[in-house]
């Protein structure tokens, strides 16, 4: 990884501030996030770790809009998000975010080209095709575009869900465990892809994920326990990553 | 095994809601028909035994001709002569003549009141001097006396506010007079009789003005104590003549029970009809229902396999879910059927068919017969979904859950056609061959057309539904093509879903293209056959009609050039009973071009002379010049000579018989209607003016030209089939519960893919589009295929009924197209639930990995 492009971002992709998640009430409360403040940095790669109920996905589904916080404020460029309707958190989502989950990515009826392009449908915009032909190129689509997602293997299925969050150019892409139902070689195949999209495409990703390899690709790690960024680390590696894991495991 | 099958009884209570609903409303309805006919049945058996209570005997003309549909016997009038006889029979404490028939009031309006062709009768009586065979009782004033006074019923008279002393015109076979009312009467405890309207005259008037001088209908008689009815109608009968017979009041009471059985029995078979249309399509509910049901646990299923489970015992926990569901349905579907038939009352009660409130008659087969049809039906549509949960391999239980897919098979291609070309078969044997049980053939044969195309479904519904999808898909976008691939994904699904719907809309449209036909083969002939310029009806069917002085007078107009009246009689033709047209012989042949092919119609003026249509005389095997056996109720057989054969039906009718023939084997005469031609150069306005000055002394008589005629025979045959669409809009509510029911389990089965959507920004609006379209789909997929096989049916039933007056296949684009926004108002409707459903589904959970 090139350390030169990314290190000194320019402006800020998203940001929480004192964000807390709390489920439940009295004896049986838990703090799922418990006052986190992070900027995501623009076009750069942010891995989100932690052990299980760390609150690492809430933390990413919070700032994403998926879901809301208790307290505190997540903003999305200049939007604060509690102070979005319901609509306008939904076309938020459709127009300046990008998702790629684990499983269930894809719309089983619609064709391969049909989910990439999806969010610009539903907005009835014109994709660029110029930029959309750049991304279906890069991810080794175009053979594949008239398929139905049942027709397509697992990576194939990634890709496209990765050309999907791409296609639109949004501000911000968000991976929960990404690579989490793959074999090693496509999940690596997946990784690059995101890791070219910050290096030559100038896009925001920020991933969940607890596979120190996977944590690798990005360029800073935050790491998280009960619902507490507990640590940092830039230009991670697979063997410090999970160092750091096993520590915070203790 | 019990304990788990209750678990998903409870787990799944929403969806069994539904198939539950579907079972209910049928059989409700079916209760609800087989309650309200006992019901209605009861009253009249305390109707006739409270009339009949003092009778111990009645004397009447041994002789009765039946026209069948519940119309009962006709018999003929006994002459007065034989009263003392059989006043003088030993054991005899009284007798006396009752004279009975057409008598109608005029209301203040000027209207007549009542309609005795479509409502209760409108009847005229002699009053009875004796207590005990007397079944009124005065409320007000005193009984009738002399050729000025009449009683009147306390129904009527509180309707149209007469009044002791007040003066009020009767319409009767002999004219139009007034009378002076003397009193007002009660039928036993109630005002009148199941909304009958009564007047009732002195013996002799009632003879004079009922067109029965020197008859009596029939003769009562009380016995003297210590004799027995049967003692004294063996006396009495050993008195009189073989042509009179003498019954006892216990089996005139029996006898006019099961009359009113029979006629109730045509009501309650048409209403059951609706009732089962509303089952079968209910089975398909219950059958899509239990199929995605089982699909969606067959992980469930396969983990009760893998941990010791037998395949009965899977079997049997569905079915046991069946059968509860079924039962619970049913039984509270027997419950509103209480509330069916109530309502089904009110609605009589606000047609003037009055059922005094004596509560509901609920006999053990309203109740059991409902229950046991609905829970069979339930566990029959159930069992074939339990076999496939039943084999489920334990293995599935570790992989994801399947949706069923698959559509076409070679098995379903042939067991489907086989099915359908059976149906067919059957409907052409039916509609062509005419067997004896013709009906039975024809309906066996539409079920299986049904069925046929809904086994055929899955092949097809895919294809159809993207087709039907296609121009939503344009004008929607991505919303439409999620709608588009959503509706084609799992034909079964579909296909089964769209079925239910197909049958409500196949026979609605079915219903629409036959009343085109009709409506079109009625005004074609009205054109062809009727050759006049008015028409003056009496609006009163068989139970009255204008008295011949209206003829007459219309006769003696200089405006008008050709009268010709119609009565119609009761008889047997040939061992038939029907009902036979007695015509002015002059006139008629004038009036209505029957295409006359031997003979000539002005020989009626014969006595003793019938004219047959050429086509029955073929059948027959009849010439012109043989002698046709006609039994007259007043006359007894007949030899009638064919004088004519005639090849239009349909204003003739299989028979004619002249006027002469007609007054001489009749005791009443009572003009149906009367044909009028105007003079030459007299306008339509100027023969109106002069017909009406003639009419307005009769209220029941309505002036008709051509139009009006066509008009008035088209509004009979509408009303009928609109109420059959009425009942039929039953089924078609049933198949859209079915399609907000698949909606919603779909929609719980599609959790990831909705919230994936959503995630990705989609709005809830879109959402609820997507599945109000695929909803539409759906609706609309049953309704082409509806009207496809309301198509053919009408079509095939047109070209089988050819040779009974139908030109030709009508088809009522403008109706269909209504069919056709109304079951896509339809689709919008029932997806009104499932979309809400789907819009308020939490992302979250929607996309979170199992």
């Amino acid at each position: 990884m090139t350390a030169a492009t990314t290190t000194a971002p320019t402006a800020i992709a998203a940001r929480a501030v004192d964000a807390t998640k709390v489920y439940g009430k009295g004896d049986t409360e838990v703090r799922a996030l418990d006052g986190v403040t992070v900027d995501f940095p623009a076009r750069a790669f942010t891995a989100i770790m932690g052990p299980s109920g760390s609150g690492k996905s809430t933390l990413m589904q919070c700032v994403a809009g998926l879901d809301t916080l208790s307290s505190g404020q997540v903003f999305i460029g200049s939007a604060e998000l509690s102070q979005l309707s319901e609509k306008q958190l939904t076309l938020l989502r459709r127009d300046k975010v990008g998702f790629v989950f684990q499983a269930f990515n894809l719309v089983p009826t619609l064709t391969a080209y049909e989910n990439i392009t999806l969010p610009m449908d539903l907005a009835g915009r014109k994709p660029d095709s110029e930029w959309l032909q750049e991304v279906i190129t890069t991810l080794g689509l175009a053979d594949r575009l008239h398929h139905r997602p049942s027709e397509l293997s697992g990576g194939q299925q990634q890709r496209v869900a990765v050309g999907r969050a791409l296609a639109s150019r949004p501000d911000i892409i968000f991976g929960d465990e990404p690579t989490g139902n793959l074999d090693s070689r496509s999940g690596a195949e997946i990784l690059t892809f995101l890791r070219d999209a910050v290096t030559r495409m100038g896009q925001t990703v920020v991933m969940v994920t607890h596979d120190p390899v996977a944590a690798s690709y990005a360029d800073q790690v935050l790491f998280l326990a009960d619902g507490r960024i507990v640590d940092r680390m830039d230009e991670p590696s697979a063997e410090r990553v999970l160092d750091r894991i096993k520590q915070l495991g203790r | 095994m019990l304990h788990v099958t209750w678990k998903g009884l409870l787990a799944h209570k929403l969806r069994l809601a539904t198939t539950a609903i579907a079972v209910l409303i049928g059989v409700a309805f079916m209760a609800g028909t087989l309650v309200l006919t006992a019901t209605i049945g009861s009253t009249f058996d305390g109707l006739y035994a409270d009339i009949n209570a003092g009778t111990d005997v009645v004397v009447r003309s041994a002789e009765s001709v039946s026209i069948g549909q519940g119309f009962g016997d006709v018999r003929a009038a006994v002459d007065e002569s034989i009263l003392p006889t059989v006043q003088g029979v030993d054991g005899v404490r009284v007798a006396e003549g009752n004279v009975s028939g057409y008598a109608q009031f005029v209301g203040r309006d000027g209207k007549a009141v009542g309609n005795p062709n479509r409502g209760a009768p409108t009847l005229g009586f002699a009053w009875s001097q004796d207590e005990a065979l007397n079944p009124l009782r005065l409320a007000d004033g005193a009984p009738p006396s002399g050729p000025g006074q009449v009683v009147v019923d306390k129904a009527t008279a509180d309707k149209e506010g007469f009044a002791v002393g007040d003066q009020v015109t009767v319409l009767t076979a002999t004219g139009a007079r007034q009378f002076t009312v003397s009193g007002i009467t009660r039928f036993g405890k109630v005002d009148s009789p199941l909304g009958a309207t009564l007047a009732v005259f002195d013996t002799a008037t009632a003879q004079q003005v009922l067109g029965l001088s020197g008859k009596y209908t029939d003769i009562a008689v009380a016995a003297a104590p210590g004799t027995s009815q049967q003692e004294l109608a063996e006396r009495v009968q050993a008195a009189l003549s073989p042509s009179f017979e003498a019954v006892t009041g216990k089996a005139l009471t029996a006898e006019q029970q099961s009359q009113t059985r029979d006629a109730l029995g045509f009501f309650n078979t048409f209403l059951l009809v609706f009732a089962v249309i509303a089952l079968f399509v209910g089975c398909f509910l219950i059958y899509n229902t239990f199929s995605i049901i089982v699909a969606q646990r067959s992980r469930e299923m396969a983990l009760l396999r893998a941990i010791g489970a037998g395949r009965r015992q899977v079997l049997g926990s569905v079915l046991i879910e069946a059968v509860v569901t079924g039962l619970v349905a049913s039984v509270v579907g027997v419950v509103a059927g209480l509330g069916v038939a109530v309502v089904l009352r009110n609605l009589l009660a606000a047609l003037g068919i009055d059922i005094p409130a004596s509560g509901l008659t609920i006999e053990p087969n309203a109740v059991l017969v409902p229950i046991v049809v609905g829970m069979v039906i339930t566990v029959l549509s159930a069992y074939f979904p339990a076999r496939r949960a039943s084999k489920v391999p334990p293995v599935a239980a570790m992989r994801e859950v399947q949706v069923d897919e698959s559509g076409r098979s070679v098995m379903r291609v042939v067991a489907g056609g086989l099915v359908l070309g059976l149906g067919i078969a059957l409907l052409f044997v039916g509609l062509f061959a005419r067997p004896d049980n013709a009906v039975a053939v024809v309906g066996g044969g539409a079920v299986l057309t049904f069925l046929g195309v809904a086994v055929l479904g899955p092949v097809i519904a895919a294809p159809m539904a993207r087709a039907i999808g296609w121009p939503i898909q344009r004008l929607r976008g991505t919303t439409g093509e999620l709608a588009r691939e959503n509706a084609a994904r799992s034909p079964k699904r579909t296909s089964a879903t769209a079925a239910a719907l197909m049958i409500g809309v196949g026979l609605v449209s079915f219903i629409l293209i036959l009343w085109a036909s009709a409506t079109d083969s009625i005004r074609s002939t009205v054109d062809k056959g009727f050759v006049g310029d008015f028409v003056v009806q009496s609006n009163a069917g068989f139970q009255g009609g204008l008295p011949p002085e209206v003829a007459a007078s219309l006769r003696d107009l200089p405006e008008v050039g050709t009268v010709a009246e119609v009565r119609v009689t009761a008889a047997e033709v040939d061992g038939t009973g029907t009902q036979v047209p007695g015509v002015d012989p002059q006139g008629f042949g004038t009036i209505a071009d029957l295409e006359v092919r031997a003979g000539s119609l002005s020989d009626l003026s014969r006595p003793s002379t019938i004219a047959v249509y050429d086509q029955h005389a073929k059948d027959k095997g009849w010439q012109l010049g043989d002698t046709v056996t006609v039994v007259f109720p007043a006359t007894g057989p007949q030899q009638l000579q064919i004088v004519a054969t005639y090849h239009d039906q349909n204003i003739g009718g299989n028979y004619l018989i002249g006027l002469p023939t007609f007054e001489a084997n009749t005791q009443v005469q009572l003009d149906n209607s009367v044909y009028l031609k105007l003079a030459p150069g007299v306008s339509a306005e100027q023969g109106r003016s002069a017909i009406e000055s003639v009419t307005d002394t009769y209220p029941n008589a309505e002036v008709q030209d051509k139009t009006e005629f066509a008009d008035s025979i088209v509004g009979q045959v509408t009303s009928l089939l609109m109420l059959v669409i009425v009942l039929l809009l039953l089924a078609v509510v049933i198949a859209l519960i079915g399609i907000a029911n698949t909606l919603a389990l779909s929609i719980f089965e599609r959790t990831h893919e909705l919230g994936l959507l959503r995630a990705v920004g989609m709005t809830r609006a879109q959402l609820r589009s997507a599945v109000r379209w695929e909803s539409v789909i759906i609706a609309l997929l049953g309704t082409v295929l509806g009207l496809l096989i309301g198509l053919f049916f009408g079509w095939a039933l047109v070209r089988a009924l050819s040779d009974q007056g139908f030109g030709g296949l009508s088809v009522p684009t403008g109706w269909l197209v209504v069919v056709v926004l109304v079951a896509f108002g339809a689709g919008v409707l029932a997806a009104v639930f499932p979309a809400r459903r789907a819009a308020r589904l939490d992302v979250l959970t929607a996309i979170a990995t199992q």
